[in-house]
C-alpha cells in the first residue's frame, strides 16, 4: 500500500553534522507514537542543496520545505502537519529581508531557478536503496544502450549532446571516448575522478552521497561505448560518507546484475572498484591519479603518451560528467544540446559558498549570469555587506569582480575574464575579504600541494608566497606587483601539469582586478579590508561601548580592561589581534583602525 | 685600497650625437647641472664628441686647463671608449683616468619623456664624475696565457665542458673526487622533461672522456689549492692513495673479496633489521597483507588500512609492508610521506582538523586555527604533550555550506566560532 506522505530527511554530511540522524530517529518515534507508520514513511536522502539551512526536511508529495530543525521541533511538527494536516509556518524558509514564509520547495527562489540534470534525483530518493533509483528510470539508459545501440551510436549521441568534461578543462567527452574506442587492446579502463581536491567545492561529494547509482550507470554506459570491462571510482578519503554510500551502491548493483558478468544477458561485462585517494590535490591530475592507483609516486608526467592505467586505454571523467550521461541517453542529445550556450551545453553544478546567504549546491543551465546565481539563487550577501568578487575554479581559478557579474557562465567566457569554470567551486567574497590575503591563501595551498617535480612550480610558488607574506606584513616594496606578475607567468610557462600551469591564476587575477588593494598595502601600508593584522589595531569606541564586559570575558590574553558599565579599553601591548572581542561585541563598539590613521592621530 | 682622489680637475663633455641624444635629453640643462658637480673644472657640449674637432676639444683642455680626469657623456663604451682613451693619451693623460657615461643607449634611445630622461642623464653623469675620482693611472702589459684547462667535477656538466674544450684543441685536466666520473646523472633513470634514458646520454660521453687524447682524467683526486692569476693559475691536486698498480688492474674485484681487513671501496649493506611487532600488531599487519599481497599496485590501500588500524604508520609496519610486498623500503616511505592522509608519528587521542577550504578561510578559518594553537599551545601538525589532541589543517571537508567548519575525529562542527574553542577543548579533555 502506498504511503499517504513521504518525509524526506536530508542525510548529507552537512545535515548529519547538524543532527539530522537524531531528527530522523525522533521522527520515527513520533510517527509510531501516533500510529502513523502505515501512512507515513521516513526517507533519508542525499543533499537537498540548501546546506546552509540544514537539517532539512521535505514532506512529499506536497513539497513542503522545513529548515533548521531541532529535535525538540519534531513532536510539534508531526502532530500539526502529519497528523492534523496543518503545515508549521515557523519552521519554513523565509527569504532574506522578507517576513512571509514560503511553504513549498519549488517556490523558494533558491530552488526555483535551478535546472536539475546531474542532480535529478537529489532529495527524491534514498541513496542507499537501488530500488528507488530504478523507480526513477534508473538503469533504463544502460538497458537501452546495451540492447538497442551500437557503441559507436552511443559515442555519437554523447558527441551530439555537446557534453564537455565537468572536471574543469572542458574537453569534449564524446571525442575523448571516440579516441579510446579506436584503440585496439584486450583491456580498457573507466575511471571516475572523485578526488575533489579544490577547497571550497563539494559537488562530487554531494552527487555521490545523493545519487551514487547515476554515476555507476554513467560509467557502465561509458565502458560499453569504449569497450572497457573494469572501472575505478577514485574518491578522496576525506569523504567517508560518500565512500560508504558508493560501496553500498556497487554491492547492490552487483546483486541486481547491473554490474558484473553478462549484464542484461547481453554478454557485456563491467565491474567497479573503489579506490580511496590519500589526500593529495595533485592526484586530481589524470596522469598523477593513474600513478596513484598504480601505487607509484603520484607525480604528473608529460603527455603524450596518453594517460593509461596499467598501460591500457583509459577514460577518466569527473563525477558530474558521469552523472549526466544516463540523462542524455534517456532524454536525447538534442534535448541536452538545447540547454546552455553555443559552446557550453547542458547544466553545471556549483557549490556556492563563502559570504552568501544561501550557501549550497546549485545546478544551473550554462549561460546563466553570475548575478543570478549569487543574488537570485544565493539570496545575496549576509549582513548587508557589499559583494567584492566571486572566486571560481578553486586554486586554479580566479576572481571575477563585482562589475563583471553579468558574465554568463560558460567555459570560454569565464576564461576570458581570467577565471575558469573549474570543477564548480564558487566562493563569494564580500568587502571584508582582503584580496592580497586571499591570494596568499591560494598560493600557500599551491606551495603545500605542488608535488615538487618542476622547479618553476616548486620554487616559484614559494617565492610568490614570500612576496605576498611580505606585502601582508606591511613590508611590500615598489615593484613587488610587477615581480609577482612576471614570476606567475614564469611558473605558468615552465610547469608540466595543470596544477603548476594554473597555480598562479588566483594571484594574477586578483592583481588584474584589484591592483589598487595591492598598491594600498605596499604604498600606504594599509589593508582596506582590515584583514592583515600588522596593518591595523583594534580599538573600542568609547561612545558605543556600554561596558557590558562581554569582550573582556572572551579575551584570552587579558588585553581588555575596564569597569563594569563604563567604557572598556584595549591594551595594545597585550592584544594578539585574535578578533574575539570584535566578533562578540553586540554594539559594534570594537573597531579596526588602520595603523596609518593611528599614527596620524598620535601626531596631532 | 681604493680611495677617492680629491681635488681633481675634471672635464665633462656632453655629446648631442646629432639629434640622437639631444632630441630627448635637454643638453642645456645637463651642462648647467654638470657645472654644479664638485671638482668639475670644464663642461662642454658638442654636436659629435667622437669627431676629430670633438676630440681636439678634450686634448686642448687637458693641455691648457690641466685637466686630471675626463668624463664623456655620449654613447655606449663599446662604441667609443677606445677613441676617447686614445685622445686622452695623445694629450698626455693616462688613458685610464677617463670615464664614459652612456646617455644614448641607456637613456635617450629608450625613453620618450624629456623631463625624466634628462633627470636620468643627470644621475648617470653624476655617477661617472663620482667614479672617475677613484680611478688611478695604470699601464698595459702583456703576459703569456697558459692554455691548459682544469675542470673540477666529473658530473654531466664537467664531462660536457671537458669534451667541448678538448675538441677545440686545448688540453683538459678533469678532476673527480669519486673513483668514477658520471656524478648524479649516473644514478638517474630518466631525465626531465623529455624522459630520455639517462644512462644512454651519459655513458657514451664517459667513454669519450676516457679515450680523448686531450683529456687527462684524474679520478679519485681532489683539488687542494688554487693559486696564480687569470691566465696563469696553478692548481694542486691530491691524488688519493690507490694501493694498486692502475696500469695492471683490470677491476676484477678479486682483491676486495679476499681482503682480510675489509678495507674495501664499498660497504656491505647492513643486515636487514628484524621486524619487531607486538602479537596483535603482527596479526593486524598479517590481515592487511592477506588482503593486498597479491593485488597489483596495492601499496597505497595497504598503507591506508595500516594508518586506520594504528592511527599512524609505525616504522616496523612499513618495513613489514616493504618485505611482504617486495617493494623497496624507500618507495614505501616515498608514498607514505607524499600523502596528507598518512602520518609517521602517533596522533593524539582526538584529532582536531581545521578546515582551510576557501569558504572557511574567507569566513575566518585561520583565526580559528590561531585560537586553537593559542589554547592548546601547539602548532598545526603537532600533538599536545599529554597526547590528548592532535591539531591539523585539512584542505577542505566539503561542508562549505556551514563554513567555517572544524572536525574532531569524525564529528563535524559547522558555523564554528573562535569563542567556542575553549568550550570544545574542555568537552574532549
Amino acid at each position: 500500500m502506498p504511503h499517504r506522505a513521504n518525509v524526506m530527511i536530508c542525510t548529507c554530511t552537512n545535515c548529519i553534522s547538524n543532527g539530522s540522524l537524531q531528527i530522523k530517529e525522533a521522527l520515527e518515534k513520533e510517527i509510531s507514537k501516533h500510529k502513523l507508520e502505515d501512512d507515513i514513511q521516513v526517507v533519508p536522502t542525499g543533499a537537498s542543496g540548501l546546506c546552509v539551512k540544514g537539517p532539512i526536511l521535505v514532506v512529499q508529495p506536497d513539497g513542503i520545505f522545513y529548515q533548521k530543525l531541532k529535535t525538540k521541533d519534531i513532536p510539534h511538527l508531526v502532530e500539526e502537519h502529519l497528523l492534523k494536516g496543518r503545515p508549521v509556518e515557523s519552521l519554513m524558509y523565509v527569504s532574506p529581508g522578507e517576513k512571509t514564509p514560503i511553504p513549498e520547495l519549488r517556490e523558494i527562489p533558491f530552488f526555483k531557478d535551478q535546472r536539475l540534470i546531474a542532480l535529478r534525483n537529489r532529495g527524491m530518493i534514498d541513496p542507499d536503496k537501488i530500488e528507488e533509483y530504478i523507480a526513477r528510470d534508473g538503469y533504463k539508459a544502460l538497458a537501452k544502450v546495451l540492447t538497442s545501440m551500437a557503441p559507436e551510436a552511443v559515442i555519437e549521441e554523447i558527441k551530439t549532446s555537446g557534453l564537455r568534461g565537468r572536471g574543469g578543462a572542458g574537453f569534449s567527452t564524446g571525442r575523448k571516448w571516440e579516441s579510446r574506442r579506436k584503440m585496439q587492446d584486450d583491456m580498457k579502463y573507466i575511471i571516475c575522478n572523485a578526488d575533489e581536491g579544490d577547497p571550497g567545492a563539494f559537488m562530487d561529494r554531494s552527487i555521490i552521497e545523493a545519487d551514487p547509482h547515476s554515476v555507476l550507470e554513467g560509467m557502465a554506459i561509458g565502458a560499453y561505448a569504449i569497450g572497457a570491462s573494469y572501472g575505478y571510482v577514485y574518491v578522496r578519503i576525506e569523504y567517508p560518507l560518500a565512500i560508504e554510500r558508493m560501496e553500498l551502491a556497487v554491492e547492490q548493483a552487483r546483486e541486481y546484475g547491473l554490474l558484473g558478468k553478462n549484464i542484461f544477458d547481453t554478454g557485456f561485462d563491467f565491474d567497479v572498484e573503489i579506490f580511496k585517494g590519500a589526500g593529495a590535490f595533485v592526484c586530481g591530475e589524470t596522469t598523477a591519479l593513474v600513478a596513484s592507483i598504480e601505487s607509484k609516486p603520484p607525480e604528473p608526467r608529460q603527455r603524450p603518451p596518453r594517460t593509461a592505467l596499467w598501460g591500457k586505454p583509459t577514460v577518466i571523467n569527473n563525477v558530474e560528467t558521469w552523472a549526466n550521461v544516463p540523462a542524455i541517453i534517456n532524454w536525447g542529445a538534442k534535448w541536452f544540446a538545447e540547454i546552455g550556450t553555443e559552446k557550453s551545453k547542458g547544466t553545471k553544478v556549483f557549490s556556492l559558498a563563502g559570504n552568501v546567504n544561501n550557501a549550497g549546491l546549485v545546478e544551473v543551465p550554462m549561460g546563466i549570469t553570475l548575478k543570478e546565481i549569487v543574488y537570485d539563487i544565493g539570496g545575496g550577501i549576509p549582513h548587508g555587506k557589499k559583494l567584492k568578487a566571486v572566486q571560481t575554479g578553486g586554486p586554479s581559478g580566479g576572481f571575477i569582480p563585482e562589475r563583471l557579474l553579468d558574465l554568463p557562465v560558460d567555459y570560454e567566457r569565464l576564461q576570458e575574464a581570467g577565471a575558469i569554470m573549474g570543477s564548480g567551486g564558487m566562493v563569494v567574497v564580500d568587502e571584508d575579504t582582503c584580496m592580497v590575503d586571499v591570494a596568499k591563501y591560494f598560493i600557500e595551498f599551491g606551495v603545500d600541494e605542488s608535488c615538487g617535480k618542476c622547479t618553476a612550480c616548486r620554487e616559484g610558488s614559494d617565492v610568490m608566497l614570500q612576496i605576498l607574506t611580505r606585502i601582508c606584513a606591511g613590508e611590500g616594496q615598489e615593484g613587488d606587483i610587477e615581480l609577482l606578475e612576471e614570476l606567475g607567468q614564469a611558473v605558468i610557462d615552465a610547469s608540466l601539469c595543470g596544477l603548476g600551469q594554473s597555480l598562479p591564476n588566483p594571484v594574477l587575477s586578483a592583481i588584474r582586478h584589484f591592483r589598487d588593494e595591492y598598491e594600498a598595502h605596499i604604498r600606504d601600508k594599509h589593508c582596506p579590508a582590515g584583514v592583515c593584522k600588522p596593518l591595523f589595531q583594534f580599538k573600542i569606541d568609547e561612545e558605543k561601548c556600554t561596558g557590558c564586559g562581554l569582550c573582556r570575558k572572551h579575551c584570552g590574553h587579558g588585553a581588555i580592561q575596564g569597569e563594569s558599565k563604563s567604557p572598556h579599553t584595549i591594551i595594545a601591548d597585550k592584544c594578539t589581534k585574535c578578533g574575539a572581542c570584535y566578533d562578540v561585541c553586540t554594539f559594534n563598539a570594537v573597531t579596526k583602525v588602520a595603523n596609518s590613521v593611528m599614527e596620524a592621530a598620535v601626531s596631532h | 685600497m681604493i680611495k677617492e682622489n680629491n681635488s681633481q680637475r675634471i672635464g665633462v663633455y656632453i655629446c648631442h650625437c646629432g639629434t640622437n641624444i639631444s632630441h630627448t635629453v635637454d643638453i642645456k640643462k645637463l651642462v648647467e647641472y654638470a657645472r654644479t658637480l664638485p671638482d668639475v673644472a670644464v663642461v662642454r657640449e658638442y654636436k659629435y664628441m667622437c669627431s676629430e674637432p670633438g676630440q681636439d676639444l678634450i686634448k686642448k683642455d687637458i693641455e691648457e686647463d690641466k685637466l686630471t680626469r675626463v668624463v664623456v657623456s655620449s654613447c655606449s663604451p663599446l662604441m667609443h671608449e677606445e677613441t676617447f682613451r686614445n685622445a686622452c693619451e695623445d694629450a698626455g693623460l693616462n688613458r685610464f683616468l677617463f670615464q664614459m657615461s652612456n646617455i644614448r643607449e641607456q637613456c635617450s634611445w629608450v625613453h620618450s619623456d624629456r623631463e625624466k630622461a634628462t633627470a636620468k642623464a643627470k644621475r648617470l653623469i653624476t655617477a661617472a664624475v663620482r667614479r672617475v675620482k677613484y680611478q688611478t693611472p695604470m699601464e698595459q702589459r702583456e703576459a703569456p696565457v697558459h692554455p691548459d684547462t682544469l675542470v673540477v667535477g666529473g658530473g654531466i656538466a664537467g664531462i660536457e665542458a671537458a669534451l667541448k674544450i678538448a675538441d677545440s684543441g686545448k688540453k683538459v685536466y678533469l678532476v673527480e673526487k669519486e673513483p668514477s666520473i658520471g656524478g648524479h646523472m649516473a644514478q638517474f633513470d630518466k631525465t626531465f622533461p623529455t624522459l630520455d634514458c639517462a644512462a644512454c646520454i651519459l655513458t657514451p660521453k664517459m667513454v669519450q672522456v676516457g679515450q680523448h687524447p686531450n683529456i687527462e682524467l684524474m679520478t679519485y683526486s681532489e683539488v687542494e689549492e688554487v693559486s696564480g692569476y687569470v691566465g696563469n693559475f696553478k692548481a694542486k691536486i691530491r691524488r688519493k692513495a690507490r694501493y694498486v698498480d692502475e696500469s695492471k688492474c683490470t677491476g676484477c674485484g678479486e682483491c676486495m673479496r679476499g681482503c682480510l681487513v675489509r678495507n674495501v671501496a664499498y660497504l656491505e649493506p647492513d643486515e636487514e633489521p628484524e621486524i619487531v611487532m607486538e602479537p596483535d600488531e603482527a596479526a593486524t599487519m598479517q590481515g592487511i597483507m592477506e588482503k593486498y599481497r597479491e593485488a597489483k599496485g596495492a601499496i597505497v590501500p595497504a598503507l591506508q588500512d595500516t594508518q586506520m588500524a594504528f592511527n599512524y604508520l609505525p616504522e616496523n609496519a612499513l618495513r613489514y609492508i616493504s618485505r611482504e610486498m617486495e617493494v623497496p623500503l624507500g618507495k614505501v616511505y616515498r608514498l607514505a610521506t607524499f600523502y596528507n592522509a598518512f602520518s609517521l608519528t602517533p596522533q593524539g587521542k582526538h584529532v582536531i582538523r581545521i578546515c582551510m577550504g576557501t569558504a572557511c578561510y574567507v569566513k575566518g578559518g585561520n583565526r580559528i586555527l590561531e585560537a586553537f594553537e593559542d589554547q592548546l599551545g601547539i602548532g598545526a601538525g603537532d600533538i599536545t604533550r599529554d597526547q590528548q589532541f592532535s591539531l591539523e589543517t585539512v584542505n577542505c571537508l566539503g561542508c562549505c555550506g556551514q563554513s567555517p567548519v572544524i572536525a574532531v575525529d569524525e564529528k563535524i562542527y559547522g558555523y564554528f566560532k573562535q569563542t567556542d574553542v575553549r568550550e570544545l577543548i574542555k568537552e574532549y579533555s
